[in-house]
């Protein structure tokens, strides 16, 4: 038996499958929810990048996204798919990891832009992240320097496609191999890199943990990680913070 | 009444109330859409929503509170709509009256004030706040407009209002014995469904839509549903109140379908107010009228 097995056996691991169960009704329920998810999908636009810039078409009068059921959306909590327009910076990838971790599950990444792919156009930069899903688990990229509004549309048929037949499961990655994921975050930021998310303790309350879960990665945040502490309040200046006239 | 009957009736008429609410917002978004030139979304896309915030897997809650506001604010309005009289189906409307009515639909804004209180997130507790002053706001209208109906039907009671004006045919409509109470109803529509000049609790630009920002899976599931409730709810008693009421199915849905259609129409027209202007304008002008309204109101 080889270590996979052997930790599947002491985790296991449940991936949801449309259509797995014996049950009758369950399996009309899942295909309802599986159905309403890729006809229902709420977007968190990041748009840093240039690539932004074809989103207003694709929503608007022209390409009309609404007609898809695809609506914009503002708050990470309430998005299904995270939409990350073009290059991201070192310090914009932590924001975006950030805001990752706080949507809800099930959720999506859309890269666009050829610079999620390999860097684009700032492959040597110091200062751009160039493979975007070595950081999170990127559902669909949309190439192209940059993508027409019809390649947005159209990328973003070809998820909600996925979505239906149960094949979109980027997020359940992020969860079982998070220590790989954590391994190039610490790469880029530094080895006391931590987000106030838990998502080990995540990984396991949805029966997603697995012998890639925790690594030599996890251990270096174990040493280090404080727990999340309230902001402090005050008002007025103290006399450190004063601004020297 | 028998009370099997009643019973059937107190679940009947939130039920009806939650399927024409998602109609409402389907036909909301429709006009949005066709006054942006654009297709705008399927018929079922409201129905989509909910079932997908409901079947989210994860459910952060901050809070036993977090919870219990949810389950206020569309409380709320569930028990608003057993006091609203609908063709055939009158609920508990007898006992209730417009007094309690307005109690009852001021209930989800205080529920979703615990809630978000909880998240303690600033955005939501900048939303609440405006949330609560734009109640303050249009509620001194809404009341003055309460008081001139109940004054010109010689009762408080929804029951009797809508007998009246069945009774009397198109002359007696409130809304032609009362246009100025009936225009300065409208004014407060506007203010208590949110709709711009005045949606300045939801801001999505500037506090990332407020009391909604820390909502996700079935908490924002349970916002949809209320605000289903809550279309339904404004409109169907201001066609109680002023248009008549309804003598059958179809005159009622196109009474309270046509009621929407001037706020939503009108929404997309203005920017936004500030929390000061919008409780300058509704104190100033829809007062006034109610007012006035008032002087000409005889029983
Ligand atoms: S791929 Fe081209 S358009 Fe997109 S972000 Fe990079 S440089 Fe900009």
């Amino acid at each position: 038996m080889s270590d996979n097995e052997l930790v599947n056996q002491q985790f296991p691991v449940k991936v949801e499958q449309p259509g797995g169960s014996g049950n009758i009704f369950a399996r009309v329920f899942d295909e309802l929810t599986a159905f309403c998810r890729s006809r229902s999908l709420f977007i968190l636009h990041y748009c840093t990048g240039c690539g932004a810039i074809e989103l207003p078409p694709a929503m608007t009068s022209r390409f009309d996204m609404e007609r898809l059921g695809i609506s914009p959306m503002v708050s990470p909590r309430q998005a299904d798919i995270l939409l990350i327009t073009g290059y991201v910076s070192v310090k914009t990838l932590k924001r975006v990891i950030l805001t990752y971790e706080q949507m809800g599950s099930p959720k999506y990444v859309i890269g666009i832009c050829s610079c999620t792919v390999n860097g684009g156009m700032y492959w040597q930069s110091y200062a751009t992240a160039k493979k975007l899903n070595d950081y999170m688990p990127v559902d669909l990229y949309i190439a192209g320097c940059m993508p027409r509004p019809e390649a947005v549309i159209t990328g973003l048929r070809q998820l909600m496609e996925n979505i239906r037949r149960g094949e979109a499961n980027g997020w359940q990655d992020y969860y079982q191999r998070y220590d790989h994921y954590l391994g190039h975050q610490q790469r880029l930021f530094g080895e006391t890199w931590q987000t106030p998310t838990d998502v080990i303790a995540e990984a396991k309350h949805y029966g997603l943990f697995s012998n890639e879960t925790l690594g030599e990665h996890t251990k270096l945040l174990q040493q280090h990680q404080k727990p999340l502490e309230a902001l402090e309040m005050r008002l007025g200046l103290d006399s450190k913070d004063k601004v020297e006239p | 009444m028998h009370w099997a009957e009643l019973i059937a009736e107190l679940v009947l008429m939130p039920l009806v109330a939650f399927i024409v609410g998602l109609f409402m917002v389907l036909m909301m978004r429709k006009i949005a859409a066709k006054l942006q030139r654009r297709v705008g979304p399927p018929v079922l896309q409201p129905l989509y929503d909910i079932v997908k915030l409901f079947g989210k897997k994860t459910q952060t809650s901050h809070g036993l509170l977090h919870d219990f506001g949810i389950v206020m604010a569309v409380g709320g309005y569930v028990a608003a709509e057993t006091l609203l009289p609908v063709p055939g189906m009158n609920g508990i409307a007898e006992k209730g009256g417009m007094i309690t009515l307005l109690y009852l639909t001021m209930i989800p804004s205080l529920g979703l004030a615990l809630g978000v209180g909880q998240c303690a997130n600033p955005n939501g507790s900048i939303g609440i706040s405006r949330a609560l002053t734009a109640m303050l706001a249009y509620d001194i209208p809404f009341v003055i407009v309460i008081a001139g109906v109940a004054m010109h039907f010689g009762t408080t009671n929804l029951v009797d209002v809508v007998a009246q004006q069945q009774a009397g045919g198109f002359e007696s409509w409130g809304a032609v014995q009362m246009p100025l109470l009936a225009l300065a109803g409208l004014f407060a529509l506007q203010g208590m469904l949110g709709k711009q000049p005045f949606e300045i609790y939801v801001a999505p630009a500037e506090i990332a839509t407020g009391p909604m920002v820390e909502m996700g899976g079935k908490f924002l599931g349970g916002l949809f549903v209320m605000q289903c409730f809550q279309l339904y709810t404004a409109s169907v008693l201001y066609v109680t109140l002023f248009l008549g009421g309804g003598e059958n199915w179809i005159t009622f849905l196109a009474k309270s379908f046509a009621v929407l259609v001037v706020p939503m129409s009108l929404a997309f027209l203005f920017p936004r107010y500030r929390t000061e202007d919008m409780l300058a304008m509704l104190w100033k002008w829809p007062v006034i009228l109610g007012l006035i309204g008032l002087v000409f109101v005889t029983n």
